[in-house]
């Protein structure tokens, strides 16, 4: 599904990521671990579409190059960016935001809009799994949010929107267990066959609810380690430093 | 290029000698000066002058047009309406109302208590008047519906000037909520000269929303005179994105305790348009309060301006005024020119301004965008949630559904009617 081949990538003359190799097939989980600074996010706004930075290698989606692709076009094609900071955005109504962002995906692949009724069921639908307040709906979109309701709001977009490949950057930060738990089962309730997931975080603490299948240990830019779940035990106990 | 004016008191019907002499007068007074200039320190950011030389090689008050004029009422709610054609008073329906308790006319008198001297528009509309109308509401009548004001212009007004004057009056405990909505099915260059005389009695409420339903070939020029007295409210909101050319000058004045008003408007300012809110409020006693809120949003070679000044007098203790410019600038060559004032007399008041201005913010845009909104989609989404929060201020359900369906088009950009 994606095919990562010596990518590199930098912002105002500052590398960020150096020579990064990865590949994710359908149904997979893959986990990325690193310290501060590693190039974690700016993995996930590479990936997302982001403005900015300067990018060589292969980036490769689908059997499709994504270097020219669009950031709402790689939305339409199935890419999801959980964001580790949700934008709040006064004055849109989270509910209309959902809405467009779901038609906007539906016309790009040439299906039929959703009309109003149909897709208030199917938002209740959603929120409720999330155990998310229908008034929530209402507000202005990530306003006033907490960071857990935030968070959750992002696991409801990913849900709405059924991506093939759903991106999390540091989706457990700013949850506490509860929260956490809930958008555990949210993912993991919407993990199939066909499409995969690349977590990215700092603890092992999100991986005790979702079992990745791969863990990876970026590094300087680098993915320096890949190993199975126990990776991420490993990691807690003894730290990224004495890796190698 | 300078244009050629020719302006004829002769053409307009019914006038008494006393009448004739005062509108010579008037006339006489504003060839001294011409239309304003950015000499004037009232129209410092809008060179009217240079606009109208640009665009009209001619200006006359000579024309002719039908008042019959059959207009498409709006089905979106049940509404009362007069309907103005070329801003005349050309028919009224208050079906909703107890008739006897409202009185509409044609509005013709000139009445030189109106009279603004020094303002060269004034002088004009005053020479030239060719109408409007009087509205005046019964002590302690509450309308039971909104009035709709359909201001059309129609065709073949090139080169023509419109000037009108209309006068409302609210008597005491008496509510009214309007809303102009202006359209036309002109295709050339006109101007619309307009003077609002606005007097609101004690208790007395009226809401006033101007919306603007097409791209419009008016220039548009709108002096609203108000006055208020014990414990009334005058709420003035405006919504004129479309128009090429728009100036309003609000002037409030808060005469006795207790009463208040709020002037808000949500603007998108396209390419080649420019639109200023001018407005004065002018706290003349205690205990009052006045609340303004400006938002606009400046695309391309796009203007807007507001120039806001709050007048205290020394006898206005207690008086509340707050003041907010916001701005959204979305292209190098947009501009957006803000001038707060406040002159106050009196030691115990609260008095607040403040303005700011910057463009969308990109990390938003990407948001949207990772959520397959296309860009043109996601600055809209941006800039209604910009503007839109000024629509909260509309307390008629029907009014702020019917508000903000205009705005969505105003933003996607209005189309020729």
């Amino acid at each position: 599904m994606l095919i990562l081949k010596n990518l590199k990538a930098s912002i105002n003359d500052k590398k960020i990521i150096k020579g990064l190799n990865l590949e994710i097939k359908p149904g997979e989980v893959h986990a990325i671990m690193g310290p501060n600074g590693s190039g974690k996010s700016t993995l996930a706004n590479i990936l997302s579409g982001k403005k900015g930075y300067e990018i060589s290698g292969d980036l490769i989606y689908q059997n499709q190059s994504l270097k020219d692709i669009s950031i709402e076009e790689r939305a339409q094609k199935g890419i999801f960016l959980a964001f580790q900071y949700p934008l709040e955005i006064p004055g849109v109504n989270t509910s209309n935001f959902l809405k467009t962002s779901l038609n906007s995906l539906r016309k790009a692949k040439g299906l039929k809009e959703v009309d109003t009724l149909k897709f208030l069921k199917l938002i209740k639908e959603k929120s409720s799994e999330l155990n998310i307040d229908e008034k929530f709906l209402s507000r202005q979109l990530n306003v006033g949010f907490s960071g857990g309701e935030k968070k959750k709001n992002e696991i409801l977009q990913m849900k709405l929107l059924e991506p093939k490949l759903s991106i999390l950057d540091e989706t457990d930060s700013g949850l506490d267990i509860d929260a956490l738990k809930i958008v555990a089962d949210g993912v993991n309730s919407y993990k199939s066959k066909e499409n995969a997931f690349l977590i990215i975080t700092h603890y092992q603490r999100l991986l005790d609810y979702i079992k990745p299948d791969f863990i990876h240990v970026l590094s300087d830019g680098k993915i320096i380690k890949t190993g199975c779940a126990d990776l991420g035990q490993e990691l807690e106990k003894s730290g990224y430093e004495n890796l190698n | 290029m300078k244009q050629e004016y020719s302006f004829e008191i002769n053409n307009i019907k019914d006038l008494s000698s006393k009448e004739k002499d005062f509108r010579k007068q008037s006339l006489d007074l504003f060839l001294k000066t011409g239309f304003p200039n950015k000499k004037n320190e009232d129209w410092k950011f809008t060179d009217f002058n240079s606009i109208l030389n640009e665009n009209f090689d001619k200006i006359t008050n000579d024309f002719k047009f039908d008042l019959n004029k059959k207009v498409e009422i709006l089905k979106n709610f049940e509404h009362n309406y007069i309907l103005l054609t070329n801003g005349v008073l050309s028919s009224s329906n208050f079906d909703y109302e107890d008739k006897n308790k409202i009185e509409i006319k044609d509005f013709k008198n000139i009445n030189s208590d109106i009279s603004i001297t020094s303002n060269a528009l004034t002088l004009l509309n005053n020479a030239l008047s060719s109408g409007g109308y009087s509205l005046n509401v019964s002590e302690n009548y509450k309308f039971n519906k909104p009035l709709i004001i359909y201001n059309y212009f129609s065709k073949n007004l090139k080169n023509v000037i419109l000037n009108n004057k209309n006068y409302i009056r609210l008597n005491k405990g008496s509510e009214l909520i309007a809303l102009e909505y202006t359209f036309d099915d002109s295709n050339e260059n006109f101007i619309n000269n307009t003077l609002d005389n606005v007097s609101i009695d004690n208790e007395a409420v009226f809401k006033s929303v101007f919306i603007q339903n097409s791209r419009n070939s008016g220039y548009f020029y709108r002096y609203i005179q108000s006055f208020l007295e014990q414990n009334s409210n005058y709420q003035n909101l405006i919504l004129t994105s479309g128009l090429k050319f728009n100036k309003m000058e609000i002037e409030v004045n808060l005469n006795k305790e207790q009463s208040n008003c709020s002037i808000l408007s949500a603007l998108n300012i396209s390419s080649q348009e420019h639109q200023e809110i001018k407005t004065k409020i002018n706290h003349h006693a205690p205990n009052c309060e006045s609340y303004q809120k400006i938002k606009n949003v400046v695309n391309a070679n796009g203007k807007g301006v507001y120039q806001g000044k709050i007048f205290v007098k020394d006898i206005a203790q207690k008086t509340n005024a707050y003041q907010l410019s916001k701005a959204l600038i979305l292209d190098d060559k947009a501009e957006f020119d803000a001038k707060p004032e406040l002159e106050i007399y009196a030691d115990d008041v609260k008095c607040s301004h403040g303005s700011t201005s910057g463009s969308l913010d990109p990390d938003a845009i990407h948001y949207l965008m990772t959520r397959g909104i296309n860009l043109k989609l996601a600055k809209q989404i941006l800039i209604n949630g910009f503007l839109n929060d000024i629509l909260d201020n509309i307390s008629n359900k029907n009014i702020k559904l019917f508000a903000q369906s205009i705005l969505e088009r105003q933003i996607d950009g209005l189309k020729k009617h």
